[in-house]
C-alpha cells in the first residue's frame, strides 16, 4: 500500500495554515518517524496521512488514487487498512470491552482467543468490564492501542504512542511496532523521544518545523529534539 | 379555589410540550453550528448566551405586544391562552437549552467522526455512535430546558393571565394566592414546585456524573 501526499496544505480555520505544502510518500514497509517541536503540525499531518481529515489543498494519493475523490464505499475500504491512535486516549462511553471491541464491530469482525491475547498482554483482562472513565491515564492509553492492534491495519499511525505508558508497557509496544514492521507493515508514529530499539527499524525520519517537512532523512538515527 | 394537582398537572403539561420544542429545536440549532467553524459557531452562541439571563417579564410584554387583538398577530387569538404560554416558556427554555448543548455537539462531532473513521468505520457509523453519545446531553437538556420554563412567572402572568382552570400554572398560582393572603396555600404550591426542580436537579446530578468524564 502507498500513501502520497502531495502539495498538502490545512488549516483549521481558514486563516493560518498548519501545513504547508507538505509532499510525503509513504511506499516501503517500515517504520516512519515524525519528529518536531509542540505545535509544529506532526498530529495533523498524521490525521491526513491516516485519511480522517481533508487537506485544505493538496492531494492524497493511495495506489496512484485522489483518495478524497473516491465514492464513500471505497474510501470506507481503504480505510479498513489504517489505523490512527490519537495522543489522547479518545474513549467512548461504556465498558472498557465495547471500546475495545469497538474496530471490530464497526469492521463487522469477529477474533475472540486474539482480542483476548492483546487485553491479556496489556494488563487490561481485570477491567474489562469496568467503566472505561475509571481506567488510569496509562491503562487508558494502553486500551486504544490495543484497539488499534487488534484490527492488524496496513498503516498504523501512532500520535505520541508512549505517552502515558509504563516502561513495561512502551517496552511491549516496540516489540509489537518491531513485528508489524518484521511482517511487512508500515508504523508512523509521531514522538518526542526516539527508543533505541525502534532506531535500527526506522525507516525515515521525517522532521515537521512549522508545518513544513524541514528534512526527510533516511538515516538510522536518533532524531535529537 | 383550583386543587394543587390541577394546577400542577397544567404547569407539567404546559412546560412540557414547551421544553420539548426548545429541546428539539436546540438539537438542530447545536448540529446546524457544529458545522460551522469555531470561530462562527462561538459569534452565533454568544446572542444565545445574552439571552439566557434576559428578564422573562420583558419577553412576556413583547409576546403580549404581538398577541394583543390589535397586535401584529391578534388574528391568531392566542393571548391569555395556554398556546401563549407555551410560546413564552419555549422561548425562555431555547437559550439555556443550546448553550447546554452546543459545546457537547461540537466536541463530540469532531472526535466521534474521527475515531470512528480512524477504526475503519464509515459516515452512516458516526451518526449512529455519535447519537449514543449524545442520549445523556440530549436528557440533561431538556431536563434543563424543562426546569426553565416550569420556574418561570414573568411570561406566565403577562401572557396567561393566571386564569384559574385554564391558565393557571404553579408560579401564577402562588403569586395569586400571596397577593390573596393565602400564605398556606402559596406555601404548599412552592413545595410542590421546589420538589419538581429539585428532582429534575438530582437527576441532572446524576447524568453528570456519568457524562461529564467524557467532555475533557
Amino acid at each position: 500500500m502507498e500513501i502520497e501526499l502531495k502539495n498538502i496544505w490545512y488549516s483549521y480555520d481558514s486563516y493560518t495554515y498548519v501545513l504547508k505544502d507538505v509532499n510525503l510518500v509513504l511506499r516501503e514497509p517500515g517504520l516512519y518517524v515524525v519528529v518536531g517541536p509542540n505545535g509544529s503540525g506532526k498530529t495533523t499531518l498524521l490525521k491526513i496521512l491516516s485519511l480522517i481529515i481533508k487537506p485544505s489543498k493538496g492531494s492524497v494519493l493511495v495506489n496512484g488514487r485522489d483518495f478524497w475523490v473516491l465514492g464513500d464505499d471505497e474510501k470506507s475500504l481503504i480505510r479498513k487498512s489504517i489505523v490512527y491512535v490519537h495522543d489522547k486516549p479518545v474513549l467512548l462511553r461504556g465498558s472498557v470491552r465495547y471500546n475495545v471491541e469497538l474496530g471490530l464491530r464497526l469492521r463487522g469482525e469477529k477474533r475472540g482467543d486474539e482480542v483476548l491475547e492483546y487485553i491479556s498482554r496489556y494488563g487490561l483482562r481485570e477491567v474489562l468490564d469496568k467503566p472505561v472513565n475509571k481506567l488510569s491515564a496509562g491503562q487508558a492509553k494502553a486500551m486504544t492501542i490495543v484497539r488499534a492492534l487488534i484490527l492488524k491495519p496496513k498503516i498504523l499511525a501512532l500520535d505520541e504512542p508512549f505517552t502515558f505508558l509504563d516502561n513495561t508497557k512502551v517496552k511491549l509496544l516496540i516489540e509489537d511496532i518491531q513485528r508489524i514492521v518484521r511482517d511487512g507493515g508500515i508504523v508512523v508514529i509521531a514522538t518526542h523521544y526516539m527508543y533505541r530499539d525502534l532506531e535500527d527499524i526506522s525507516k525515515n525520519v521525517i522532521e515537521v518545523v512549522n508545518g513544513e517537512v524541514a528534512t526527510l532523512s533516511s538515516v538510522k538515527k536518533n532524531p535529537t529534539l | 379555589m383550583e386543587s394543587i394537582t390541577s394546577v400542577t398537572l397544567r404547569s407539567l403539561y404546559i412546560s412540557s410540550i414547551a421544553s420539548l420544542i426548545a429541546f428539539s429545536l436546540a438539537l438542530a440549532i447545536s448540529i446546524a453550528l457544529s458545522s460551522l467553524s469555531r470561530r462562527r459557531a462561538e459569534m452565533v452562541l454568544s446572542i444565545f448566551e445574552i439571552f439566557v439571563g434576559f428578564p422573562t417579564i420583558v419577553i412576556g410584554v413583547v409576546l403580549y405586544i404581538l398577541f394583543y387583538p390589535r397586535g401584529p398577530l391578534g388574528v391568531l387569538g392566542i393571548l391569555y391562552t395556554p398556546y401563549a404560554i407555551i410560546i413564552g416558556e419555549f422561548l425562555v427554555a431555547l437559550p439555556i437549552a443550546v448553550t447546554h448543548m452546543f459545546r457537547y455537539v461540537y466536541e463530540l462531532k469532531n472526535y466521534v467522526r474521527e475515531l470512528v473513521l480512524s477504526l475503519g468505520g464509515s459516515e452512516k457509523h458516526v451518526v449512529k455512535i455519535l447519537i449514543r453519545e449524545l442520549v445523556p446531553i440530549m436528557i440533561s437538556s431538556y431536563l434543563l430546558a424543562f426546569s426553565r420554563a416550569i420556574g418561570e412567572l414573568g411570561v406566565a402572568l403577562v401572557v396567561g393571565g393566571g386564569i384559574e382552570g385554564y391558565t393557571n400554572v404553579l408560579t401564577t398560582a402562588i403569586a395569586l394566592q400571596t397577593s390573596l393572603g393565602n400564605y398556606e396555600q402559596a406555601i404548599q404550591l412552592g413545595g410542590v414546585l421546589i420538589a419538581i426542580t429539585a428532582t429534575i436537579a438530582a437527576v441532572l446530578k446524576v447524568l453528570g456524573e456519568y457524562v461529564l468524564w467524557r467532555s475533557s
